[in-house]
């Protein structure tokens, strides 16, 4: 019994032992699995560490900096994450916020820091307009004071800084800083062409209809602004040979069209797009992204047209360079009160090519120029339809044209009328018109002379001539009668 | 801050065109202009058309012809000067002031005149 007992019990062990030492192989076996698994586990975590670092690397090196670079050069390539697989969704999602969080901030505050210098300009800009305002004033005190044409040209360079100056303060967005009264349009052209350096090489062409068209007060700086910086792209862009011609002329829907043409270079696409986003007159321009130098004539232009409804548009010109179109709309537009009287330097309202004369010649004026764009063309019809009040300066000054007269006299007669209505009620005039109709009746030679213009003026050697002629009269009589009186007549000849 | 009222929208030396001195003889403010007979080119500028109408009755000295122009006389030299060189107007010096005048020399033609007899 019992070596059956010791046997079943050294059995009973052995199958413990063997169930023991399988159990305990399999547990070594899924320990070392395990470790394995926790191994690769952190094997796995540390590459992925190393990849976020590396990311934030890239993040902090390369990533941000771009982005900011990218804000001012639109076209500087902005580098994504180095390795998409390597970094979970979430930490690639967190790492494009921290970019467009960095970018958001950077915008900020260039704005913000761009607002406090557009500021500190906005100052420091109205200050030197005002003095040179007042310079100015000094300065046309003296030209009417002195002769010297120095002090025009003084005048010419104040005007030049002053243009400078305005401009800079609209593009700080400061109000022009100057009230006028309704001022006629050809006169702001004028005006705005006296702004700019090679303002000779400008030629305005005057086709309104009607003369005495004028802007409103609030809008008449703001057009000569935008127009003198227009004028100066124009000039500062072609060459010094070259003419910048300027036409005026009012447009079909009852408002009026200033064309300015050079035969520059012109601009490229990139230009051009840049150009034509300014002119469309964007909320805010900031100065940081007008260059260096800044190129502030579309950017100023852009912010008038925002504030007060021109437009503005550019486009390649048929005279080779670049053609800027300034429309001007209806309810800027009034009629100059009678009383005030036009600037004697403003040009007529003449067809621009004299070798197109006679009727419709207003008409045929702009369409000359053309190769012009043809949506230009319809803008010279519609005649006398601008305002209620203009009913007789329309007629007065659209016969001319209209009568078929040779230009010349037409203008004749159309600048005739105006002399005696700006001269005579305000000065005393000395006109020898009265004198002069009943000189020649008084009938002396001296005075009949007086109306040929040709003898009246007597040149030295007439003088001398006449007089050596009375001298050999009387030298030929006193030898004849009596001879002895000459050298006294020698002597008064020689102290003459 | 903002500026005194009433800048002028046209200024005097949009007349030079762009010179700094006129192109020819300077004229005196007191030299008297006159128109010929020329005819003014259908091109040119209302101001010389609006000089030479003021000319047309007789005339004027160049100071008198700034003040109708509303032109400072410096500017109207520019103008007047172009048109003197273009032929369409003629300059003339100005009629000096009247001075003393020399005794001894009008003492000698009378001298000259008496042994005239």
């Amino acid at each position: 019994m019992l070596p059956w007992i010791v046997a079943l019990a050294a059995v009973g062990t052995a199958i413990w032992h063997a169930v023991r030492a399988y159990q305990a192989g399999r547990d070594a076996y899924a320990a070392s699995a395990r470790a394995e698994l926790a191994d690769r586990q952190a094997r796995a975590a540390e590459a992925r560490t190393l990849a976020l670092t590396e990311e934030i690397r890239q993040l902090a090196e390369k990533r941000i900096p771009a982005a900011a670079t990218a804000l001012s050069h639109r076209a500087a390539p902005v580098p994504g994450l180095r390795e998409a697989a390597g970094v979970e969704g979430d930490a690639a999602r967190l790492l494009t916020d921290a970019v467009q969080a960095a970018r958001t901030a950077i915008l900020e505050e260039r704005r913000r820091v761009d607002a406090a210098a557009r500021a500190a300009m906005r100052g420091t800009s109205a200050k030197i307009q005002s003095l040179l305002n007042q310079s100015q004033h000094l300065l046309q005190e003296l030209q009417h004071e002195y002769d010297d044409p120095r002090v025009l040209q003084l005048d010419f360079r104040n005007e030049l800084a002053l243009r400078r100056t305005q401009a800079t303060a609209v593009l700080c967005d400061a109000w022009p800083g100057l009230a006028r009264q309704n001022s006629s349009l050809v006169e702001i052209v004028l005006g705005a062409q006296s702004r700019v350096g090679g303002y000779e090489r400008i030629k305005v062409a005057n086709h309104l209809r009607q003369e005495r068209l004028a802007l409103v007060a609030r809008a008449a700086e703001p057009l000569a602004i935008a127009l003198a910086e227009l004028l100066a792209n124009a000039t500062a862009y072609s060459h010094p040979d070259t003419e910048v011609p300027v036409t005026v002329q009012q447009a079909a829907g009852r408002g009026a069209l200033v064309l300015v043409d050079d035969a520059g270079i012109g601009m490229d696409d990139d230009a051009l797009k840049r150009a034509r986003a300014l002119l469309a007159g964007p909320s805010e321009v900031l100065l940081t992204e007008l260059g260096d130098p800044p190129q502030t004539g579309f950017a100023v232009v852009g912010r008038l047209v925002a504030r007060y409804g021109f437009s503005c548009h550019i486009e390649p010109s048929p005279y080779g360079g670049m053609r800027a179109m300034l429309r001007i709309p209806a309810h800027l537009l009034t009629v100059m009160d009678d009383d005030r009287t036009l600037s004697v330097l403003a040009p007529a309202p003449v067809p621009a090519h004299p070798d197109a004369p006679g009727g419709g010649a207003t008409d045929t004026g702009p369409a000359a120029d053309s190769a012009a764009p043809d949506s230009l063309a319809p803008d010279s019809l519609a005649p006398g339809s601008l305002a209620p009040g203009s009913a007789e300066p329309v007629a007065t000054t659209g016969t001319d044209p209209t009568t078929g007269t040779d230009p010349a006299t037409a203008a004749r007669d159309s600048t005739g009328p105006g002399v005696p209505e700006a001269g005579t009620p305000a000065l005393p005039s000395r006109r020898r018109r009265a004198r002069r109709a009943t000189a020649p009746d008084g009938g002396t030679a001296a005075r009949t002379r007086e109306t040929g213009v040709e003898p009246d003026l007597r040149t030295p050697e007439q003088a001398g001539a006449s007089w050596a002629a009375l001298q050999q009269g009387t030298l030929s009589g006193r030898s004849a009668s009596a001879p002895s009186a000459s050298p006294s007549d020698d002597q008064g000849d020689d102290e003459t | 801050m903002t500026p005194g009222p009433g800048r002028r929208l046209i200024p005097a030396y949009l007349v030079t065109g762009g010179r700094s001195t006129p192109s020819g003889p300077a004229l005196d403010r007191l030299a008297v202009l006159l128109r010929t007979d020329a005819e003014l080119p259908p091109g040119a500028g209302t101001e010389q058309r609006r000089l030479c109408g003021l000319l047309d009755p007789g005339a004027l000295t160049v100071v008198e012809c700034a003040a109708h122009l509303e032109l400072p006389v410096s500017a109207t030299v520019f103008l007047a000067t172009d048109l003197v060189a273009s032929g369409h107007l003629r300059a003339r010096p100005p009629i000096p002031r009247a001075g003393e005048i020399d005794r001894s020399l009008v003492e000698r033609l009378l001298v000259g005149l008496r042994s005239l007899h």
